[in-house]
C-alpha cells in the first residue's frame, strides 16, 4: 500500500540585515612586513606579552564571526599573508567584509647570522611579529552572511596559526563567556585556587608565580589550561 | 647574582620575601614551546581544586537517571528473589556490615539460623531499582554501603536482636515489621512489647470478667438480690445529704 501524505514545510525565517551596511573595503588589508619606523630597536623577549588573558581586541566591534585564540602566541607576517589571501580570495566581497584585530607585526625578533661564533652582543633584528594572547579575536567576518557560509573559510584559516584558533560567533563568544562563569559560580569544590593562593595555605606561593594571583591557575605561560575556574 | 637580587628585592616594602626568592630566575626561561614543568605542589594544588560540577539531581537517595544500562540476566535474577523476600517476610531488618569476616558471618547466620532467620545478600543497586517502584520507597535511605538483610517468615525480632548483641560488627539501621518502617530504637522498642496472643488473652480476659462477675451475681440468693434491690430503693428515696457515704455502703455491698 502506498501512502501519499502532503504537507506545508516551514521554513525558518532569514535573519534581518536590513540595517547592515558594509564598509568601503570589505576586505582584508595588507599589513606591512616591518613597521615604519625612523629607528629600530632591539627589545628584549617580553614573553609576558603572550601570557595570560588577552585584555584588548577581546570582544566583537563590527563582525558577527570571529577567530578567537585559544593560547598565546606570536602571529608572523606569513601568518598574515596567509589569512589575508585566503579570506580575501574566499568570502564574497558582496555581501560579506572582513576586518582584521590584531596590528600589523610590530615586535622585533633578533637572530644571529648563520655560521655566527657566539657572543659579540645581541644579533641583528630579523623579522617583526605579533603577539597574540589567549582569548584575543585575530579576524572579524560579517555581512549578510550566516555562520555556515564563513566557517569553512575561517575553520581553514584557524588551523594555520601557531595556537589553537577556534571560530566563535558572537553568541558561541558569550555562551562560552556565561558557561565560564557558570562554571565559577557552580563549583562543587570548596576548594578553590583563587582562595588557596589568595591565603597562602601551607606556603603555597611559594611554588606560585605572582601571575597565578590573578589568572588562578588557568594559565601556565602563553598556554590556556581548559576546563578551569 | 640571586644574593644581590634577594637583597635588592627584600629591602622593598611591602613584598613578599619568601614568595620573591622563590621566583628569582637562576636559569632562561624563555621556551615557550612547550609548558614548562610545574613544581610538584603546584601540580597537587591544581589537582585539588579542579572544577567539580554541581550534581543535576537534587541530593536523594536515588543515583541519577539519565542513563539506561541495560539489565544482565543476573540482575534480572536478584531482581525477582528480592520481591519475593518482600511479598513473603514479615520482618525485613537492613543491617550495616562492618567489614566482618566470614567466620563471624558463618557463625552469626547459624545462631540466626536456629530461630528461622536468614541472612540475604542483594546489591544496593538491585534493591533500589526495586524499591523505587514499590511500596517500600521510603526504604531507600538505608541501602548505603555494605548493607545485609535479616528476614524471616515470622517476625521475630526479639530473637534477632538478642543474636546481634553478640556480633558488634552488624549494626542495626532499621526494619520493615508487618509494613511499617522502623528505626533502630522503633525495633527496639517493638521487641519489647508483648505478643499479640498474650495482649488478645488479657483483652479477653478482661471482656469475659464483666460477664462472669454479673452471672456469678445472678446465681446468688435471690433473698440477697433482694436485700440488695431494697437497699438501693431507700437509698434512692432518701434525701440525698450524704450520698458519698451511701454509694461507699452501696459498692461495699457490692463488692
Amino acid at each position: 500500500m502506498k501512502i501519499l501524505c502532503a504537507g506545508i514545510k516551514t521554513y525558518d525565517i532569514p535573519p534581518d540585515y536590513s540595517g547592515m551596511v558594509l564598509p568601503d573595503k570589505p576586505k582584508l588589508k595588507f599589513l606591512n612586513k616591518v613597521p615604519n619606523l625612523k629607528k629600530a630597536k632591539k627589545e628584549k623577549k617580553k614573553l609576558r606579552d603572550i601570557q595570560g588573558p588577552a585584555q584588548a581586541a577581546n570582544t566583537f566591534t563590527a563582525g558577527n564571526y570571529a577567530i578567537v585564540a585559544m593560547g598565546g602566541g606570536y602571529i608572523h607576517w606569513g601568518h598574515i599573508e596567509m589569512i589575508r589571501l585566503t579570506i580575501n580570495r574566499k568570502m564574497d566581497a558582496r555581501s560579506t567584509f572582513a576586518k582584521w584585530r590584531i596590528n600589523a607585526p610590530y615586535k622585533p625578533i633578533t637572530r644571529k647570522g648563520l655560521g655566527q661564533r657566539m657572543g659579540g652582543g645581541k644579533g641583528a633584528i630579523d623579522h617583526y611579529v605579533t603577539p597574540v594572547r589567549c582569548g584575543r579575536l585575530v579576524v572579524e567576518v560579517g555581512g549578510r552572511v550566516e555562520l555556515g557560509e564563513v566557517e569553512p573559510i575561517l575553520t581553514e584559516v584557524a588551523k594555520k596559526l601557531p595556537f589553537p584558533a577556534k571560530v566563535v560567533s558572537r553568541e558561541s563568544l558569550a555562551a562560552m563567556q556565561a558557561e565560564q562563569e557558570e562554571k565559577e559560580l557552580n563549583n562543587q569544590n570548596r576548594w578553590t585556587f583563587r582562595e588557596v593562593a589568595r591565603g597562602n595555605m601551607l606556603g603555597i606561593r611559594k611554588v606560585l608565580s605572582p601571575f597565578d594571583l590573578h589568572n588562578h591557575g588557568r594559565f601556565t605561560g602563553k598556554f590556556h589550561l581548559p576546563g578551569r575556574v | 647574582m640571586a644574593a644581590t637580587l634577594c637583597g635588592k628585592l627584600l629591602t622593598k616594602p611591602g613584598w613578599l620575601p619568601l614568595t620573591q626568592c622563590g621566583r628569582v630566575r637562576h636559569m632562561s626561561k624563555s621556551v615557550t614551546r612547550h609548558r614548562r614543568p610545574m613544581h610538584i605542589i603546584k601540580q597537587k594544588l591544581l589537582a585539588v581544586t579542579e572544577y567539580i560540577p554541581p550534581r543535576r539531581v537534587a541530593a536523594g537517595a536515588y543515583p541519577s537517571q539519565d542513563k539506561k544500562v541495560e539489565e544482565s540476566g543476573l540482575v534480572l535474577i536478584l531482581k525477582k528473589e528480592v520481591e519475593k523476600v518482600f511479598e513473603d517476610c514479615k520482618m525485613i531488618a537492613v543491617l550495616q556490615n562492618n567489614g566482618s569476616n566470614s567466620e563471624d558471618m558463618l557463625t552469626l547466620r547459624h545462631r540466626l539460623h536456629k530461630h528461622g532467620l536468614i541472612v540475604k545478600f542483594f546489591p544496593n543497586e538491585v534493591i533500589r531499582t526495586f524499591l523505587k517502584d514499590s511500596q517500600y520507597c521510603n526504604m531507600a535511605p538505608l541501602f548505603i554501603g555494605h548493607t545485609v538483610l535479616i528476614v524471616s517468615k515470622q517476625g521475630k525480632v526479639k530473637e534477632m536482636l538478642s543474636t546481634l548483641r553478640g556480633s558488634p560488627q552488624m549494626v542495626l539501621l532499621g526494619a520493615c515489621i508487618d509494613g511499617t518502617l522502623l528505626s533502630a530504637q522503633g525495633v527496639q522498642h517493638y521487641a519489647k512489647l508483648p505478643s499479640v496472643t498474650t495482649v488478645q488473652g488479657e483483652l479477653v480476659s478482661g471482656l469475659t470478667m464483666l460477664t462472669s462477675r454479673t452471672a456469678s451475681m445472678l446465681q446468688h440468693h435471690p433473698a440477697h438480690l433482694s436485700a440488695l434491690l431494697r437497699q438501693y430503693v431507700r437509698q434512692q428515696e432518701a434525701p440525698a445529704a450524704e450520698p458519698g457515704a451511701k454509694a461507699g455502703e452501696v459498692e461495699g455491698a457490692v463488692a
